[in-house]
């Protein structure tokens, strides 16, 4: 038991914090004493963490000690370094030198054109000259002025270095108290000292300091460890930026552009019939939308909100398609609500059994999630290439658009509500002889039914959110209005026809929210 | 009378990945439950049960939470799968059933009521009394007519058209009860049904339940945490701790033999007086003769069943032994004032 620390007992805590820290045992076990018995900050100094630094950090196993230290101690030398050789203010006096030249240039010029009689050209080129020359006494100055910064830089630099000296040796055994706390808790956390952890602290600070010193300390770093190592490094391999230009991505896009071709001409068939599926639907929906005659469609969608979600939401709906219809929109509203609900509706059709399963199987949705993620993070217009690539311009190809980007969230809300059924009441459904099916419908669908509306409800805002970005790619309605309004810059249609989409976009929320309250309060 | 319905041979149920692998290591090398966790990672759920159930008994199993009772009653309707052992219920080899089979077994021939009660939120009481009927595929005219009678069997009618989150917790047990008798099962099996309630609440509903199952008649298994409530409700009961049974018995046997200390702690605290009758605190007459001398004339007499409880209403009546006759009205026995109360601290004199 001794060996997790567990018992209590003055005894076996000096015996644990012996073992943790292996070497040191008495001046670490009469610190750690020291520590624990003061409120607030306990003076306890650790000579060997101050003179060492970062080193003891990786020697101890300390490693947060290590990277604060290592990084803190860096500064300050690139601070030291600076104060002490480096060429501070060389780019102004770079750009004064530069200056010069093209002074003397145009001065010279001047010269041959007052010799070639030519007077106004030569005033001209004269009143750049002593343009510039004005601009590079400032560049000039501010060059003598930044070598002057050297002294009171490397005096910064120092005195940092001697605070975080300090820092570090008072800080190392209060560090090291709270690691043999949590190693106390979890054992295997480092404990004792280690040569090999202590060597591989070792590399990372031979690593990281010398070039980071270089780099911020010296003036055109490439150039001169080239000339420093023969051209190796700094010609060779650059540290200022990563020796590679675009071959690889060059190489891999058109392999890429291969394979969506490929894949384009072989399964030509197979994208016809999807984009034949979603016309299909579509044709229906804007049938229904926009060839019945409008007074029919207002009056159903009011009764609809009134039934649904009670007068105050049913006049706001006909209020909104007042505004609709009386600002021309009507017609293309309609096509947008026929987007949104053919998307909408097939994100269900397909959303909810895919739900199912992953709310039953863990194995299918553990594969499945990062895909999901994938769809939701993916930036449309990544996806939107493709799509053109596969099904061409126009309504299916938005509704796809609109498919990957708004069937996640019903996915996920089905598979979470039936994770959600609790266990007792599917086991006291199969105790009474229920069939998986009996199960599914009877007991777990309509448990998992509040869950599922809202991933509808979310689908259907999410696919309205889509509407402008599938206009792109040649569909029409409201974002397509909006899309024009911005090509022109049209600002009062373009917030007219945003207006539009928000309308249409509140009143199906509205209506969405108001079925699944009437879903959730009872049947 | 005394026909076995369900009956349990040498189960096993070991939880894991590697269960098989324990359970050979367990028949080939005899390992304890601690031994099967370190060396596979495996929990036994239960360790070799062995019962039968008889024909319209109540039979009570008892033990703490984790001693494997509710897992060793979903084995009787596979709601679990044992890891071996033979099950049989109402002559049938539950074990071979396919799924189909299965299916028919739970939703005609056994009951079940959950702790939890386990009701569907988005059913009426109605509904849900029925469900197990719908599961059988009968028309809603019949599921009505049977919920209904079952409901007033638990003296629930007039609240079919409720949900059950309208109704308090022992009302909600009722209608799983009322739901379990819905399919007229020949079993109950009762996990734990009143452990949720509260103490009065709960009294209430084990008299119903007793009353009802006076009537009814039907073969139950009867899982439970509480003693008190074992001894109240239960024919015979059963004990586990750790997945084994320790003890079967009556409830007298349990409270007067208890197997061994595990048991016996139990029954520490129970009240004997309903429990131990006077055959068995009783003395030969011949010895009591011997030591105490013939003072017998004006004895009352009591009959071999008459409870501690009955016996000490006698004593106080008079100041004689009391004289236990069988049931030829023979006398067998004698039980005197300080033998009583022997026999009310310890159970057995």
């Amino acid at each position: 038991m001794n060996d997790t620390g567990l018992e209590m007992g003055p005894r076996s805590l000096d015996s644990s914090v012996a073992e943790f820290v292996q070497e040191n045992e008495s001046y670490y076990s009469r610190q750690f004493e020291k520590i624990q018995g003061t409120t607030g900050f306990a003076l306890s100094w650790n000579s060997m963490a101050a003179l060492f630094g970062p080193l003891w950090g990786a020697f101890r196993g300390a490693w947060g000690f290590f990277w604060s230290f290592l990084v803190l101690e860096l500064f300050a030398l690139v601070q030291i370094g600076r104060g002490l050789w480096g060429e501070l203010g060389a780019e102004q006096m770079a750009r004064y030198e530069k200056m010069l030249v093209n002074i003397a240039k145009r001065e010279e010029q001047a010269r041959e054109l007052i010799a070639a009689g030519n007077q106004a050209d030569a005033d001209a080129k004269l009143k750049i000259a002593s343009n510039l020359k004005r601009v590079a006494a400032e560049a000039k100055e501010k060059a003598d002025l930044a070598s002057n910064e050297a002294l009171s830089i490397l005096v910064t630099g120092l005195i940092l270095f001697a605070v975080i000296k300090v820092l570090e040796g008072f800080l190392a055994n209060r560090t090291y108290e709270k690691q043999y706390l949590n190693w106390r808790a979890n054992p295997t956390i480092q404990s004792g000292v280690n040569k090999m952890s202590a060597l591989f602290g070792g590399f990372l600070i031979i690593a990281i300091w010398p070039l980071t010193l270089f780099r911020f300390t010296v003036s055109d770093p490439d150039k001169k460890l080239s000339a420093l190592t023969g051209g190796f490094i700094g010609d060779r391999i650059p540290i200022t930026e990563f020796p590679v230009n675009r071959e690889y991505f060059a190489i891999l896009a058109k392999k890429g552009d291969a394979g969506f071709d490929w894949l384009a001409i072989n399964f030509n068939h197979v994208f016809k019939g999807i984009t034949a599926g979603i016309r299909s639907v579509l044709d229906g929906l804007e049938i229904i939308l926009i060839d019945t005659p409008w007074p029919v469609v207002m009056i159903v969608i009011v009764v609809m909100a009134l039934r649904l979600a009670g007068p105050r939401v049913a006049i706001f709906t006909a209020a909104s398609l007042a505004y609709l219809a009386f600002m021309g929109l009507w017609k293309i509203s309609m096509i947008t609500v026929a987007l949104i609900g053919a998307g909408a509706a097939l994100c269900i059709i397909i959303g909810i059994p895919l739900g199912i399963w992953f709310g039953k199987s863990k194995r299918a949705y553990s594969f499945a999630e990062p895909i999901l993620d994938f769809m939701q993070t993916m930036p449309a217009f990544v996806y939107l290439i493709p799509i053109i690539a596969f099904f061409g311009t126009g309504k299916p190809p938005g509704v796809l658009a609109t498919l990957i980007f708004a069937m996640p969230p019903v996915i996920r809300l089905t598979a979470l509500g039936m994770r959600g059924v609790p266990e007792s009441t599917k086991e006291a459904a199969t105790a009474f002889g229920c069939s998986k099916w009996q199960l599914l419908t009877n007991v777990e669908l309509p448990l998992a039914m509040p869950s599922i509306m809202t991933g509808i409800n979310q689908t259907i805002l999410m696919s309205l959110s889509m509407v402008v970005i599938a206009s792109l790619i040649g569909a029409e309605g409201l974002g397509a209005l909006i899309l024009e309004a911005l090509q022109y810059a049209a600002k009062g249609q373009g917030l007219l026809g945003g207006l539009a989409i928000l309308l249409c976009a509140m009143v199906i929320d509205r209506i969405a929210q108001g079925m699944y309250r009437r879903k959730v309060s009872g049947v | 009378m005394s026909e076995d319905v369900i009956t349990l041979k040498n189960v096993w149920k070991i939880f894991g990945d590697r269960a098989e692998e324990a359970m050979r290591a367990v028949e080939s090398r005899g390992l304890t439950k601690p031994e099967v966790l370190k060396e596979f990672a495996c929990v036994v759920g239960i360790a070799d049960c062995s019962f039968s159930v008889r024909r319209g008994e109540i039979f009570c199993v008892m033990g703490l939470s984790g001693s494997g009772k509710s897992t060793m009653v979903r084995h009787l309707n596979r709601l679990i799968e044992p890891t071996s052992g033979e099950i049989s219920v109402l002559g049938k080899d539950v074990l071979a059933l396919n799924n189909q089979q299965l299916r028919e077994m739970r939703a005609n021939h056994l009951g079940m009521v959950f702790q939890h009660m386990a009701l569907l939120p988005h059913r009426t009481v109605r509904d849900n009394v029925g469900f197990p009927l719908q599961v059988r595929g009968e028309p809603k005219s019949v599921r009505w007519e049977v919920s209904q009678r079952c409901l007033n069997m638990v003296n629930l009618d007039g609240y079919e058209d409720r949900f059950p989150r309208e109704l308090s917790g022992g009302m909600q047990q009722r209608v799983g009860l009322a739901r379990a008798l819905a399919s007229d099962p020949e079993v109950l099996l009762m996990d734990e049904p009143f452990s949720a309630l509260d103490p009065l609440i709960r009294r209430q509903l084990q008299d119903q339940f007793m009353a009802l199952s006076a009537e009814l008649n039907k073969t139950t298994v009867f899982i439970t945490h509480d003693l008190d409530e074992a001894i109240r409700i239960g024919n015979r009961i059963a004990i586990m701790k750790d997945g084994r049974i320790v003890q079967i018995g009556t409830p007298e046997q349990i409270v007067t033999e208890p197997a061994d200390d595990y048991v016996r702690d139990f029954v520490e605290g129970i009240s004997k007086l309903k429990l131990v009758f006077a055959h068995s605190i009783m003395e030969p007459i011949d010895s009591y003769q011997l030591e105490a001398g013939d003072d017998l004339a004006q004895s009352p007499r009591a009959s071999h069943g008459t409870d501690l409880d009955q016996l000490i209403d006698i004593a106080t009546t008079t100041s004689h032994p009391i004289i236990i006759q069988d049931d030829d009205g023979q006398d067998v026995g004698v039980i005197s004032k300080s033998r009583l109360l022997k026999g009310i601290q310890g159970g057995k004199a």
